[in-house]
């Protein structure tokens, strides 16, 4: 489902986020990035997301060439992948059924299409009460909870999460980690970076450890810290 | 078409929610527009002006009355002839001491003690129009030579000639001034209507990050755009035409100097100014967007040395 091959990235300055990274994610995964902050986390799901251009390297997304790709069928991809970051990312100006449906408008769905779906993934978030509220009207936990519908509504076979915890306090974001372990049970491919402990050693899925845009370990039903030889 | 309908939607919906900064941009528009319009107009009544004095009477020439020394009855009527004939005339028009005394008295309304005159001293006129007003010299010269028919020569001529060339160097000057007062404005323009654009840039990220294609999410800024700037200059048109026909009728008694500038002008310029606020704001939108609209290339054009 998304391959990076010998990908490298050097930021404007000299920093070396990610250091000829290979890494191969199948369909249905759910695989969790760690590393210490300014390991290059972002670095690698903005790389994904074609937000970053590689320096080097070659990364496929949902069976195309992400690198090759012509700009203006960036979108395409965007709208294959569902994005979901620590801070929301919402739009503030729309209520929350209107960011979640901004996610169908772009594909030029019909309004009448749109509705029912809006509908359905804000009941599977648990907001249906509050779609016409603005998202400074919500908690965070509820704003992360627009925001992973709104990557959710289309049914993108991929969504890449930055921490998307980060923000929240534990018991809210056992609630936001239920809600993508969801997703993922539906076949939905999920990376997700994150600083937090609980969440990684409590979920036991794939791990990919960075160190310096170094690949350090990549393990399978894997914990936040590396298993002490016994 | 259901893609249209939300653009289209989405840009008012965008207006109202963003009440403040529209304002503003409106607001940017009207006083701008309203500089540039107004030099436009006084541009106008200088035309209008310069055309009403060179229709007006150029020459009077006052006549000795029939049957005094010299005079004979008839000899205005044979003046006149000679007159008409002549090439740098337009045209004659004769007053008797009648006319001379209706006019007298109008000129003079409300004031008895100059009305309490003789009337038979007003003398009996030619008025005459030029073809050219360059040629008053040699009229006045032809005119004066009619003794004893004519008694004296006026003209406005000098007076005219002068005001003509002020008007035509304030033509100038007030075009220029509308072109320059029309360009800023569309500098300005496209500034304030780009400063709400950055203030939305994270909102442009986030739809491209949820993949709006460019032109999805420049569509309803264009629009945008369009209003503000068509919705300023409306209001800069109306107030323009608003303020400059009370004041044509307030100084309306100025028989001199006409203010009153016909409202086709106004419809007609009007018409462009709308067209030209609704282009600035368009073009203030598409140079606000486009560095937010940027993507990223595939592949780093440039390797840092040492990699
Ligand atoms: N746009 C940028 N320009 C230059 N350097 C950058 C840029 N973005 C990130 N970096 C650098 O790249 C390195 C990796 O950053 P990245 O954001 O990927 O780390 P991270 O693992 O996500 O960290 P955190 O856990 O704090 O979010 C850091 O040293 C950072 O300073
Ligand atoms: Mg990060």
């Amino acid at each position: 489902m998304i391959r990076l091959e010998n990908v490298t990235k050097v930021y404007e300055g000299g920093t070396i986020a990610a250091n000829d990274v290979t890494l191969e994610i199948q369909k249905g995964e759910f695989v969790f990035l760690v590393g210490a902050s300014g390991s290059g986390k972002s670095t690698l799901i903005r790389l994904m997301l074609r937000d970053e251009p590689v320096t080097r390297g070659r990364i496929w997304v949902a069976g195309k060439d992400i690198t090759t790709l012509p700009k203006w069928k960036i979108p395409y991809l965007r709208r294959s992948v569902g994005t979901v970051f620590q801070d929301y990312k919402l739009l503030p100006n729309k209520t929350v059924s209107e960011n979640v449906a901004f996610a169908l408008e772009v594909l030029g769905r019909p309004s009448s299409a749109i509705k029912p779906q809006v509908e359905q993934v804000l009941d599977l978030v648990g907001l249906s009460d509050k779609g016409d509220r603005y998202p400074r009207q919500l908690s965070g936990g509820e704003q992360q909870r627009v925001s992973v519908a709104r990557a959710f509504v289309n049914r993108p076979p991929i969504m890449l999460c930055d921490e998307p915890t980060g923000n929240l306090d534990p018991k809210t974001s056992v609630g936001i980690m239920k809600l993508l372990d969801r997703i993922n049970r539906t076949g939905t491919t999920i990376v997700m970076a994150t600083h937090d402990h609980a969440i990684v050693d409590a979920m036991k899925r794939r791990v990919v450890a960075l160190e310096e845009g170094l690949v350090t370990r990549d393990e399978l039903a894997a914990g936040y810290e590396q298993r002490v030889p016994e | 078409m259901s893609r249209f309908f939300f653009l289209v939607k989405e840009a008012l919906t965008n207006l109202r929610r963003n009440a403040l900064v529209v304002a503003g941009a409106v607001l940017a528009v009207f006083i701008s527009l309203s500089l540039a319009f107004g030099a436009l107009v006084v541009n106008e009544v200088l035309r209008v002006n310069t055309i009403a004095w060179q229709d007006g009477v150029h020459v009077i020439a006052f006549l000795n009355d029939e049957g005094t020394a010299g005079v004979p009855p008839g000899s205005h009527q044979t003046l006149i002839g000679a007159v008409e004939t002549w090439d740098e005339v337009e045209r004659v028009d004769y007053y008797d001491k009648n006319d001379a005394w209706i006019e007298y008295q109008q000129i003079f309304e409300g004031q008895d003690d100059l009305l309490d005159i003789d009337p038979t001293i007003l003398p009996a006129s030619v008025r005459i129009e030029l073809v050219e007003i360059e040629f008053h010299q040699s009229v006045q010269f032809r005119l004066e030579q009619q003794t004893p028919v004519v008694r004296q020569v006026n003209t406005a001529a000098e007076e005219i000639e002068q005001l003509e060339n002020l008007s035509s160097v304030l033509n100038v000057l007030g075009l220029g001034m509308a072109i320059v007062l029309g360009m800023s404005a569309v500098v300005l323009i496209a500034n304030t209507i780009r400063l709400a654009i950055y203030a939305r840039r994270d909102e442009v990220a986030v739809m491209k990050l949820v993949g709006a294609s460019n032109w999805f999410i420049r569509v309803p800024f264009l629009l945008e755009g369009m209003i503000e700037g068509m919705l300023g200059a409306a209001l800069a048109v109306f107030t323009v035409w608003l303020g400059s026909s009370r004041l044509a009728e307030a100084t309306q008694s100025f028989a001199l100097f006409r203010l009153d500038v016909a409202n086709q002008f106004f419809f007609r310029w009007g018409l462009l100014f709308l067209l030209f606020g609704a282009a600035a704001g368009v073009i203030g939108s598409l140079l606000g967007l486009s560095r937010y609209l940027r993507d990223a290339e595939g592949v780093g054009e440039d390797v840092p040395a040492g990699v």
